[in-house]
Order: C-alpha cells, then sequence, then structure tokens
C-alpha cells in the first residue's frame, strides 16, 4: 500500500535524482521497498550506479540486489542487452542459485522464446516443487502470450496450494473481471477483502462487480461495500458516494413492487449527494449544476 | 531538543526535592507526635511545578507526532502495489524503446 507521504517522499527523491543530485540509492530502495513500477528510471539511474565502480564498490553486498532490480528494469524496458550483461554478471558472481535461473528464464520470455522459457521453469520446478514465485511466473507467461483460459487454469491449481496469497487473488479477480466473469471475480475480491479488510480500494473494486452483477440482493450488499468504504476513506471518497446514489435508485427500481424500508434509504443517499454536492462545489465549482441534474433525476427515477 | 531535556531533569530534581521535603516534614511530626494530615502548602506548589515541567519536557522531547487515523492525509492509501510477481514483458511499451544507449561497462 502506497500512502501519500510514501508517495510525496518518491516524487521529491525522483525529481532529486532526475536534475542531478545525489541520492539514487535511496530512490531504488524507496522503488523496491514500495513495489512501484518505474522501469525506465530505475534502469537510467541504476545503470549510472553500476557503471561507476566508487559507487558500487561503496554498495558492498547490495550491488548484487541492484544488478537483479536493473536487470528486471532492463526487460521491462526491452533493453535487452543490458538485462543479458546484468544476469551474466550475477550468474558469475553465484552460479548455483534458483534466484538467478529465475532470472534466466525471466529473459527467455522477455525475449519472446515462449517454449525455451517454459522449459526452464519446469526444470526449476523439479528442483523445487513449492516456489511460489515460478509459479506466478508461468502464470504471466500464459497472460503474455494471450492464453487467458491457460493462465487461470494454472493460477487456480497455484492457488489450491497457496491459498493466503492475497496477491494470485487479486490478480484472479482482475483477470476474470476482464473476462466479464463477474461471479467468480466476486469470489475472489471476497478472499482479497478477508486478507486486507482495511484496504478501502479492494471494497470498492467489489461493489463494483457486484453493482454490476445486478439482482436485488446484490445491489444492496454492494451498496453496503460501499458504505464500508466511505468509512474506510473518512467520506473523502467520489466513486463511493457516486454508488451509494446509484444503489438506492436501483434498489428503489427493483423493489417497486415490494413495500421495503425506504425511510432509510432515501436517508443515506440525501447525505451521499449533500456530501457529493460538498465536495464539488470545494473542487470543481463549474462541473456543479451538471451534479445536481443528474442527481436529481436519480431520486426522480426512482 | 537540548531545552527539553534540561527541563526535564529541572522537573524531576524539583520532584525529587518536593519528595524528600515531605519525608523530613513527615519525621518532623513523627518527633512531636501529630499527625500527618498533609504536605505543607508550598510543598504542594512545589511538586505542582515539577509535574507542569516534567510533562512539557515529555511532549517535547520524543519529537513530531504522527497521526494514526488511516484516513488522515498523510495516512491515506494512495495507490495498491503493482502486481510485480506477475509482471509481464509483452505490453505496448514494447514499441516505445527507451533510448538507452548505455550499456554494462565492465
Amino acid at each position: 500500500m502506497v500512502t501519500k507521504t510514501e508517495e510525496s517522499e518518491l516524487k521529491n527523491l525522483e525529481i532529486q535524482v532526475d536534475n542531478g543530485g545525489g541520492g539514487a540509492w535511496e530512490y531504488l530502495s524507496l522503488v523496491r521497498k514500495l513495489k512501484v513500477r518505474r522501469s525506465d528510471k530505475v534502469l537510467k539511474h541504476g545503470l549510472s550506479i553500476l557503471n561507476d565502480s566508487k559507487l558500487r564498490s561503496k554498495l558492498g553486498a547490495d550491488e548484487w540486489t541492484l544488478y537483479e532490480q536493473v536487470a528486471v528494469a532492463a526487460m521491462d524496458c526491452q533493453c535487452l542487452d543490458v538485462a543479458q550483461d546484468c544476469t551474466k554478471a550475477l550468474r558469475k558472481r553465484f552460479s548455483e542459485s534458483k534466484r538467478v535461473g529465475r532470472l534466466k528464464a525471466m529473459l527467455l520470455e522477455a525475449k519472446g522464446s515462449w517454449e525455451k522459457a517454459e522449459k526452464a521453469y519446469s526444470s526449476l520446478l523439479e528442483d523445487n516443487p513449492l516456489d511460489q514465485i515460478i509459479h506466478k511466473r508461468r502464470v504471466a507467461m500464459a497472460k503474455a502470450q494471450g492464453n487467458i483460459s491457460g493462465a487461470i487454469e494454472w493460477l487456480n491449481k497455484y492457488l489450491e496450494i497457496f491459498m493466503a496469497d492475497h496477491d494470485a487473488w487479486r490478480e484472479l479477480a482482475e483477470i476474470y473481471s476482464s473476462l466479464q466473469m463477474y461471479k467468480q471475480a466476486a469470489f475472489c475480491y471476497e478472499e482479497v477483502i478477508l486478507a486486507q479488510p482495511t484496504v478501502p480500494l479492494y471494497h470498492l473494486a467489489y461493489a463494483d462487480v457486484l453493482y454490476t452483477l445486478g439482482g436485488l440482493e446484490n445491489v444492496q450488499t454492494a451498496k453496503k461495500y460501499y458504505a464500508s468504504t466511505i468509512d474506510l476513506t473518512g467520506g473523502k471518497n467520489t466513486r463511493a458516494l457516486f454508488g451509494i446514489c446509484l444503489c438506492t435508485s436501483a434498489i428503489a427500481q427493483l423493489a417497486k413492487g415490494k413495500n421495503k424500508e425506504d425511510k432509510e434509504g432515501s436517508q443515506l443517499q440525501s447525505l451521499a449527494a449533500k456530501a457529493l454536492e460538498r465536495d464539488y462545489k470545494q473542487r470543481a465549482p463549474d462541473k456543479l449544476p451538471q451534479l445536481t441534474t443528474a442527481l436529481k433525476s436519480l431520486t426522480l427515477s426512482s | 531538543m537540548g531545552l527539553g531535556f534540561t527541563i526535564g531533569f529541572i522537573g524531576v530534581l524539583i520532584l525529587f526535592h518536593a519528595a524528600y521535603s515531605t519525608i523530613q516534614y513527615r519525621t518532623l511530626l513523627k518527633i512531636t507526635e501529630e499527625e500527618f494530615s498533609g504536605s505543607p502548602l508550598i510543598v504542594v506548589i512545589e511538586l505542582t511545578l515539577g509535574l507542569l515541567l516534567c510533562t512539557w519536557a515529555a511532549l517535547n522531547v520524543p519529537g513530531k507526532f504522527l497521526c494514526i487515523l488511516p484516513d488522515s492525509d498523510e495516512n491515506r492509501i494512495v495507490s495498491l502495489p503493482g502486481n510485480l510477481d506477475f509482471m509481464i514483458f509483452n505490453h505496448r511499451g514494447k514499441i516505445f524503446p527507451v533510448e538507452m544507449n548505455e550499456r554494462l561497462r565492465h
């Protein structure tokens, strides 16, 4: 989870390093810690550190981590010769390491030789059948080749063994959403929320999927999860506020025949509408009339 | 920081002095066989002064207090970490190669 302080720190370091000030190693360590994907900057600054023998010797044992980070960044930016050189340097130092073997297989993947990479991964798996990262690389390779159903199959097999890996559940949820298999995506998001209940973005995504599925119970549950997102973000999430308004009007439409509780629902909707109007007045006052007409049409159509 | 430490130290000294005065007063009362109802007023004032100084030092020495609310402006989650274990290299960025003229030199 990247918090606002960490993001501003990252941005400041990035500006500082881009403009020639020092601090490249701190920037690279922060990128590694936060797991963000800044491959072009990592490549440029990492390579400048590695090519300077003084800075390299100052790193000590960390230089091999830097080699690995630069190798992956080079593969992402399609500079395959740089990646090859870094992998060769790592192989010279650690000849019998499965981490380096994994890097070699990733290089084959980046080059596009899928069969060779598949063979490399299978041979690595024979030695360590319970290596999580290699399983995940196989899934990623299937995804890269466009074989989404194969990726789903591999990922399901992986999750049968490692059920607690919330990253894999999140990946599976995103794959299912992209294929519009929303019921399965909802199941995966439930697992993710179970693993990390305090991240409001997962609640939001789950509520979105439920609202897309439609049907009275799903929309009611979606309204509850939009409400929990608002709770977790202190009322600042605009998408969740909109979600509440839409859910209330959808429920009113779906439950037209049955006389369910209207008072609570409309109170929540009016509160959300007021919060939205206040937010728009503060941040985008010229869009406020469009908002008021849209909200009015929602309440009228219910 | 130095000021906080000195003020805290002075506050602790004042508290010890107040304690010592109270003990002395009690021994005096034991000699004259009177009951010990409470410390003399001046010692109570000294005690409050020591308390105030120590509280001020305790709040100022540790430094800036961090916010604990998860939705405060510093702690709110801005973005999720990109799922780097499932990163693929076969993306649209392949068409825009990075202008990388440098290579690993050694």
